[in-house]
């Protein structure tokens, strides 16, 4: 009778463990697929037209779309790490709107010159109990780069990208490098300076 | 019956463990000021441990970055933008596919270098595939087996697996970014290398130099246009660039 029982009770576990198991999966399916879908449309955007208009005929739309999943002043803090804190509160907005464009920029002008790339996601990875990555791989002109975007899960916000990593290399670790090389001989007024020459350049 | 009970309730409590232990990721929010916390985003932030590299001669090499930059971008990037319009995708493909082939010998030495002796195999099985199948390296017909496109090795990799730390930072006029270590790899590479000297399969000294600069200049616009994306938008490009190899590389010698 017993053995009865179990026997019967087995399904009904296996049951219990494999639908636990995909509750897992599927509630990390959810940051991939936004994040999918942010980049696709980004991408969208880049390429909608064929006169390649400028950076800043775009801005505004390519920061509403990555905006929805990048959290770019958690990336912008982390890249600046201590240093955040030696900016006063117009340095900061400042600073935070001029490292955006810089970077939107640059990437922008690389990415819309260029042939519109394939993207394949992988399914995320556990770093932690707040924390996934996303690997992806990005063939652009025949080359292959792996691009890894890593979320956290904030408060209030959802899954967030807080940093990107090129090849395994963490795009906040190397800006932070360069601005505490910055900041060891140079002033927050001396940053703002050169970001905006940066942008004119460009 | 008290058996019975008894089972529903383990059975119960642990479909409730799984359940809890499943939703973890959902309710697990971590707070805005803790995710800027700066011994947190340290601990954590870099691709790989160790990244860091010593610069003694911080001096000379920028002067001979600020040499190459103005080289790569004044005189070899509109090259390579001539280059691309004249030789299409499909042929530039074939050309890096056949050079890539021709560089497994020193994949092997890294790998074996390494005791990594299923890489070593896999390098060697995609070696011969691509060689018939793929027409002498031109294509890459390896590339739709999942057991034939292992992480590829070099010398430098494998003195950094040895333990080997980099020494101090290098840059290169032209060549661009190495350290003590990865440049005695790049020598070691030199002699398994078949077309480079000393140990060269290719005799005549010319068509040794116009291989080498096919290969080189096949490889040039992609690599230059990273090179600027990366450049362009950084706060110090020097620094950009010394941080990226050491990263790079740590990732390398950690796979």
């Amino acid at each position: 009778m017993n053995c009865f029982l179990l026997r019967s009770l087995l399904p009904l576990l296996t049951f219990s463990i494999a639908w636990a198991t995909s509750a897992q999966a599927n509630e990390l399916d959810a940051p991939k697929e936004a994040l999918e879908t942010t980049i696709h449309e980004l991408l969208e955007v880049l390429h909608a037209d064929e006169n390649k208009l400028p950076y800043s005929a775009k801005r505004n739309e390519i920061i509403e779309i990555l905006n929805r999943q990048f959290s770019f002043d958690v990336i912008i803090q982390r890249a600046l790490g201590r240093n955040w804190s030696k900016l006063n509160e117009a340095q900061k907005k400042q600073v935070f709107n001029l490292v955006t464009d810089l970077v939107l920029q640059a990437y922008t002008n690389e990415l819309q010159d260029g042939p519109k790339p394939t993207l394949s996601f992988s399914n995320p990875e556990v770093l932690s109990k707040s924390k996934i990555e996303i690997d992806s791989v990005v063939l652009l002109n025949g080359t292959k780069i792996n691009l890894s975007y890593r979320l956290a899960n904030i408060k209030d916000r959802g899954w967030q990208v807080y940093d990107v990593l090129v090849e395994g290399v963490s795009m906040v670790s190397n800006y932070r490098k360069q601005f505490d090389e910055h900041f060891q001989r140079k002033s927050a007024a001396d940053l703002i300076e050169l970001l905006k020459n940066k942008l004119k350049e460009a | 019956m008290n058996f019975l009970i008894r089972l529903l309730a383990v059975v119960g409590s642990l479909t409730g463990l799984l359940i809890s232990s499943s939703s973890l990721l959902a309710e697990d929010f971590i707070d805005f000021d803790d995710l800027i916390d700066f011994d947190e985003m340290v601990d954590n932030d870099s691709g790989a441990p160790e990244a860091e590299i010593a610069d003694p001669f911080e001096g000379i090499n920028r002067v001979i970055f600020s040499f190459n930059d103005g080289a790569y971008k004044k005189v070899i990037q509109p090259f390579t933008r001539q280059y691309v319009r004249i030789v299409p995708i499909e042929g530039r493909k074939g050309i890096a596919n056949f050079f890539d082939n021709l560089g497994y010998p020193v994949r092997l030495a890294g790998s074996v270098l390494q005791l990594k002796l299923g890489r070593a195999t896999q390098e060697t099985g995609k070696f011969l595939v691509n060689t018939t199948a793929g027409m002498a390296g031109f294509m890459d017909a390896a590339q739709d087996f999942d057991g034939l496109n292992p992480e590829q090795e070099d010398i430098g990799q494998a003195l950094g697996s040895w333990g080997l730390k980099h020494g101090f930072y290098i840059v290169l006029p032209l060549a661009g970014p190495s350290s003590l270590r990865d440049f005695v790899g790049r020598i070691g590479e030199g002699a398994v290398d078949p077309i480079s000297e000393p140990w060269s399969q290719v005799d005549d000294s010319q068509a040794r130099v116009a291989l080498q600069a096919v290969d080189t200049v096949n490889d040039l616009p992609e690599i230059i246009d990273i090179y600027s994306s990366i450049t362009n938008s950084a706060i110090d490009p020097y620094i950009a660039v010394r941080d990226g190899y050491a990263q790079l590389r740590a990732v390398q010698v950690s796979k």
